[in-house]
């Protein structure tokens, strides 16, 4: 008999919400799906970019966490159930859920991309974050999208995503200018020890 | 494209939802905050440092800055960079509020003479020297009172006393908050002073509104539903619409646009508090700034549920606003109450919380490690719930229903 799948749904704010599923999704790696064209061949994001009404902006899978961005208003609340079946019924089918990612011929490998942004991290990036105690992992790059995870006096930072968005964003940008964009996978609610905490009304 | 300068000071709730409102706007974006990012130098068109504590010095830094990288609009995100932002906007000619504005939107005496002279209900108030003998206080004023720092945000340090006794305790425990050197840098120059005012009985609510060009337009009410009677002030729901009766709501918004005006007002969010008992609306707090915490994010305006932040920078920018009708659901938000003094060790039940109906999310702001401090000293609320749903009140049992399966533990 198949274990019992469990999904949680965590949402980061109303357009984004995280599913963490009690099983591997997709071992190895991170996948990006952009559309429903992205999807194609990847019955789990096919099923997601097809719920009616919910306008998927954007789908990531990593180990046991899909990651769903929507444009409609609605509540996660309301739609949540729509996502943990699509995503249930993905994974009783006999068909891999996720498909290996294609290689556009002649494009910049997101392998070659990889090493660029990894080069970037470790000679810029992270030694400027060491000075208020924090680092930034790259996990992954998937469809020239870079994967991050941040930690120390990043994680739970209160300007996190100033470091982000107007900081290595901007880098990336200069650096390494094929990259279409960041999505950052850090448990923000986990650091224990962030250099800038909140504590304003 | 146009370049707006975010103020953002490095204890925000709300870097996040602002910067991604700019993102979705498309802007150049520069943030500016009172400590230097890390990454300044990587990208010094989009990070600045600049003095929060002087607003003139730090109008001057931008006014340089904008030399190279062409400001278009700017906005604060709480009391300090409402008045920065107010600074800037003068020296460079934006949009803006003029600096007396916003300095007396942050300072609970300027304000409070201001809205006195101009008839606003208000509590009848005193400004009082730390350094006076509070027992000699105590036998003059008028119970039940409550007294307060000048220049603290979320109730801290605001303390009711019913009695000579009680006051001489609230003056010593106040007096002790505001040694604190952090606390006092805060004050700035009314560090050694507390207002001692009337206390006001009755229900209270919120107004959130926008002034664009002197006009405050009211992007909705919230209830308060728990007392605020004391003796300390922690805030709990907010839950909006409201259910006050039509008439009331509109002298409400009334005694909010003669205060907006009383203190000159001109552009930008506001955020009011008021209560009304059977003499009508009070005025209690007013502040050139939008809802604190995370407390915005249970609203949504138009058909594209379009967040306040990202409404406050359209308006900044001079973008157009596509609308200002709230959604149609009701909507809450429970500021987490603080569970006791100590460090907190985890939280556990969340899941359960955001499994409750018409709850959308629970949000724990504070971290393993953390040190909570209750009200009056504290005021750094440990999470936030959010709810919506068809009526105010189905809005408000979620809100509770999920409370109930938080369990912090604490040592």
């Amino acid at each position: 008999m198949a274990p019992e799948i469990r999904i949680t749904a965590e949402p980061i704010d109303n357009q984004r919400c995280k599913f963490v599923v009690s099983v591997p999704v997709l071992a190895g790696g991170v996948r990006r799906f952009a559309s429903a064209d992205d999807a194609a061949g990847s019955p789990l994001a096919e099923a997601i970019f097809a719920i009616p009404g919910l306008a998927v902006r954007e789908v990531i899978i990593s180990g046991n966490i899909v990651t769903v961005s929507k444009e409609s208003p609605a509540p996660w609340q309301a739609v949540g159930k729509s996502v943990g079946m699509a995503i249930r019924g993905a994974l009783a089918s006999a068909v891999p859920p996720v498909a290996a990612a294609p290689r556009p011929p002649g494009a910049v490998t997101d392998d070659a991309l990889y090493e660029q942004v990894a080069r970037v991290f470790d000679e810029q990036v992270n030694p400027m974050v060491a000075r208020h105690g924090g680092h930034v992992e790259l996990i992954d790059v998937q469809d020239a999208v870079v994967m991050l995870r941040m930690g120390g006096g990043c994680q739970g930072c209160g300007m996190a995503d100033v470091t982000l968005r107007q900081g290595i964003e901007g880098m990336l940008a200069q650096l390494v200018p094929a990259v279409r964009g960041i999505v950052d996978i850090t448990d923000h609610t986990s650091g224990s020890n962030p250099y800038f905490q909140a504590s304003k009304k | 494209m146009p370049r707006l300068l975010l103020l953002l000071p490095t204890s925000t709730y709300r870097a996040t939802a602002f910067v991604e409102a700019a993102r979705q706007l498309g802007v150049e974006l520069t943030v500016a905050s009172e400590q230097p990012s890390t990454l300044e130098a990587a990208n010094p068109a989009g990070l600045l440092t600049i003095d929060f504590e002087q607003p003139e010095r730090a109008a001057e830094a931008v006014r340089i800055f904008a030399r190279q990288y062409p400001i278009d609009g700017v906005a604060g995100v709480d009391d300090k960079t409402a008045l920065i932002a107010a600074a800037i906007a003068t020296k460079l000619g934006l949009k803006g509020n003029p600096v007396h504005a916003a300095m007396a939107a942050s300072d609970k005496y300027l304000q409070r003479e201001q809205l006195a002279l101009a008839r606003v209900p208000i509590p009848r108030f005193l400004l009082r020297s730390l350094e006076d003998d509070p027992a000699e206080i105590a036998k003059s004023i008028v119970y039940p009172c409550v007294v307060k720092p000048v220049r603290l945000s979320a109730s801290r340090g605001v303390i009711r006393a019913d009695n000579p006794t009680g006051f001489v305790a609230a003056h010593a425990r106040l007096r002790a908050i505001l040694q604190d050197p952090e606390t006092a840098a805060a004050c700035g120059d009314r560090a050694r002073h507390y207002l001692i005012e009337e206390f006001i009985s009755g229900y209270e609510v919120a107004l959130e509104g926008l002034v664009i060009n002197r006009r405050l337009h009211v992007l909705t009410l919230f209830d308060k539903p728990d007392p605020l009677d004391g003796p300390f002030f922690e805030e709990t729901i907010y839950v909006t619409p409201s259910s006050v009766p039509t008439a009331l709501q509109k002298a409400i918004t009334d005694c909010a646009e003669r205060a907006v005006r009383a203190i000159g007002i001109v552009e930008g969010p506001i955020h009011a508090e008021l209560r009304y008992n059977e003499r009508g609306p009070w005025l209690i707090e007013l502040a050139a700034r939008p809802i604190g915490g995370r407390c915005s994010a249970v609203l949504r305006f138009g058909d594209h549920g379009v967040s306040l932040e990202e409404l406050i920078l359209r308006h900044a920018i001079g973008m157009p606003i596509p609308s200002l009708q709230r959604e149609r659901l009701a909507a809450g938000v429970m500021m987490i109450p603080i569970p006791g003094a100590g460090t907190l060790k985890e939280v556990r039940g969340v899941a359960e919380a955001r499994r409750v109906p018409l709850v959308e999310d629970v949000q724990i702001t504070a971290h393993p490690g953390e040190r909570l401090v209750p009200f009056p000293e504290g005021s750094r609320y440990p999470g936030f719930i959010f709810a919506r749903g068809e009526t105010p009140a189905v809005v408000e049992t979620a809100l509770r229903d999920a409370h109930r399966r938080l369990t912090f533990v604490v040592e």
